[in-house]
């Protein structure tokens, strides 16, 4: 469905992305595109939805270079960041106009409009002018123009943004709900959070590089030069001890009840562990892992090419 | 996969899209650049006339040359030109019609339609107002069509120059208050690039009127009126369809501005 080889973006004499190589296959699904501010996801975007062409390399979805391209524009929705909409309008005319212009018209024109404003819950306040709606309004607005003509791809860039948290999960489950009757989405965020709760599929963007590519254990057994920490709760002496003699021990820090270590391919350390607390082997009561969530893979990505 | 729509539709689409726009604010100013000058004028002449003055009929010549053609027509297109494809460009809204199938070159047109119908219909008003202080009915027709077809040219040049140049609105004031003027000294070639030289052309030429002190520099030339109209036409739709081309052309990012890919 998506398919980018070595595709970059200038502006100007600034790169907004490296030469970047990646495909997302058919079906339904999220993608998470995660990265900082300025790390390249909305230059990334905008290639995508054809936008911009790239200024190199090149991009293909549905098989065609999307730019100015009607074949691939009627088969995509774009959800650009911010909620900027044209003034003095109201939401269910402009939405009727976006409308036409995916080349909807008649009956499917009323029911597809009917359907998207229903599907973002805003049927019954659709005939506000957007002056008069609230930034999550106008962001349900932003995504049923998106909707109208069921696109197969679906691109959000910072959805999130400015959204109470009710909002949020609003949207979280309608972007599940979608993806799970075939809609392929890329959702964009800063906010590692936001993209660990809608997927484990991510692509890692950090100053206009793609850093990786992957779920999150993925991506995480790609950084085995990375140690994992995990916190052992119980008689830390003891479970020092124990430590020490693991040779996938990186480091050790103790603590008033629990001992900190860091160690490499916990894979193979955490049966180890286990079996030997089942035993009684070593005092352990709790087992945390510090760093295994998204978090974790983000700061040490972006440390290592900071 | 719907279809994606043709060039008609889109600008069916986009016309009727942004016609609710034309009665805001900016619409009414639209408006009152018409109809303040002319509902003035008919105010001072009824006063005159109350008072058993006697007001000339070639008044509303003057005020249709020196108010309406000069100065409110070319304000009317800096103030409207910017509500158009220009408007979305700045506002950043542009990229959510960008990424829809319709053509993007039918999009500058398809928001020009709505300004052009409203301006051209205070326009007809004015005229049809200045009518009430005398003239020449026969030459109503002309100013009618001389006004309407000079909107349409000026409002076509304005959105592509608003495409063309960040500071458009600078450079179409200028093009208006400093080049235009210019027709009564330019030789006749020149002459004929100017707005002014085909409303005078359509409408009768206010040379009459001029005073001693206007004395023209320059033989002033007279184009056929048919072709004078066809002119004007013919202008605005190439500065339509060059608007169109450069955004068809140009890759306009999320940012609003042109990209550089």
């Amino acid at each position: 469905m998506i398919s980018l080889d070595r595709a970059s973006l200038r502006y100007g004499p600034i790169l907004g992305l490296s030469p970047t190589t990646f495909e997302l296959p058919d079906g339904g699904g999220i993608t998470g595109l995660l990265g900082p501010n300025g790390a390249g996801k909305s230059s990334l975007l905008q290639l995508l939805s054809g936008l911009l062409p790239p200024s190199g390399g090149e991009v293909r979805i549905f098989g065609e270079a999307p730019f100015r391209n009607p074949a691939v524009l009627a088969r995509l929705g774009l959800v650009p960041e911010g909620d900027r909409l044209p003034t003095g309008l109201r939401a269910d005319r402009w939405l009727r106009m976006m409308g036409e212009l995916s080349g909807l018209s008649g009956e499917a024109l009323q029911a597809a409009v009917a359907q998207a404003l229903q599907t973002v819950g805003m049927a019954d306040r659709a005939h506000l002018t957007f002056a008069r709606m609230s930034k999550g309004m106008r962001q349900r607005i932003r995504l049923a123009q998106a909707l109208l003509h069921g696109p197969e791809l679906l691109i959000l860039d910072e959805p999130f943004n400015g959204l109470d948290p009710e909002a949020r999960l609003t949207l979280m489950a309608l972007l599940r709900d979608l993806a799970e009757k075939g809609t392929r989405i890329l959702v964009s965020s800063h906010i590692l959070g936001e993209i660990a709760q809608l997927t484990d599929r991510i692509l890692l963007l950090f100053r206009g590089r793609l850093l990786a590519e992957g779920t999150v254990t993925e991506i995480r057994q790609l950084l085995d030069r990375h140690p994992v920490e995990l916190r052992l709760t119980g008689e830390a002496q003891a479970l020092a001890r124990w430590a020490v003699e693991q040779p996938e021990l990186a480091a050790l820090r103790m603590e008033e009840d629990a001992v900190v270590i860091s160690v490499r391919s916990p894979r193979d350390i955490l049966p180890r562990l286990q079996k030997a607390a089942a035993e009684g082997g070593i005092p352990l009561r709790a087992l945390d892992p510090l760093d295994l969530n998204l978090d974790a893979v983000f700061q040490y990505l972006t440390k290592d090419h900071a | 996969m719907n279809a994606a729509p043709t060039p008609m539709a889109t600008l069916r689409a986009t016309a009727r899209g942004y016609a609710p726009r034309v009665l805001q604010g900016r619409g009414w100013v639209l408006a009152g650049l018409v109809l303040v000058p002319v509902a003035l004028s008919l105010l001072i002449f009824t006063l005159i006339r109350l008072k058993g003055g006697e007001a000339s009929s070639t008044e509303a010549v003057k005020v249709f040359h020196e108010v309406l053609v000069k100065m409110m027509l070319p304000i009317m297109a800096l103030v409207a030109a910017p509500a158009g494809i220009r408007e979305d460009l700045e506002q950043r809204t542009l990229p959510l019609l960008l990424v829809r199938p319709a053509p993007a070159w039918a999009l500058p047109l398809g928001k020009g339609l709505p300004w052009f119908a409203w301006g051209a219909l205070w326009l007809v008003v004015g005229v049809l107002g200045l009518q009430v202080l005398g003239g020449d009915p026969s030459l109503l027709p002309g100013r009618l069509v001389a006004l309407v077809g000079a909107w349409w040219g000026e409002l076509a040049l304005m959105t592509l120059v608003g495409l063309l140049f960040k500071r458009g609105t600078l450079w179409g004031a200028l093009y208006f208050f400093i080049w235009e003027p210019l027709v009564r000294i330019f030789p006749p070639a020149l002459q004929r690039l100017t707005f002014t030289h085909h409303i005078e052309s359509l409408a009768g030429s206010r040379a009459a009127e001029v005073g001693t002190s206007q004395l023209l520099a320059q033989e002033q030339v007279s184009t056929h009126p048919a072709l004078a109209l066809l002119a004007l036409l013919l202008f605005g739709a190439i500065c339509w369809a060059l608007a169109g081309w450069k955004l068809q052309r140009t890759p306009v990012g999320l940012a609003g501005s042109e990209g550089e890919g």
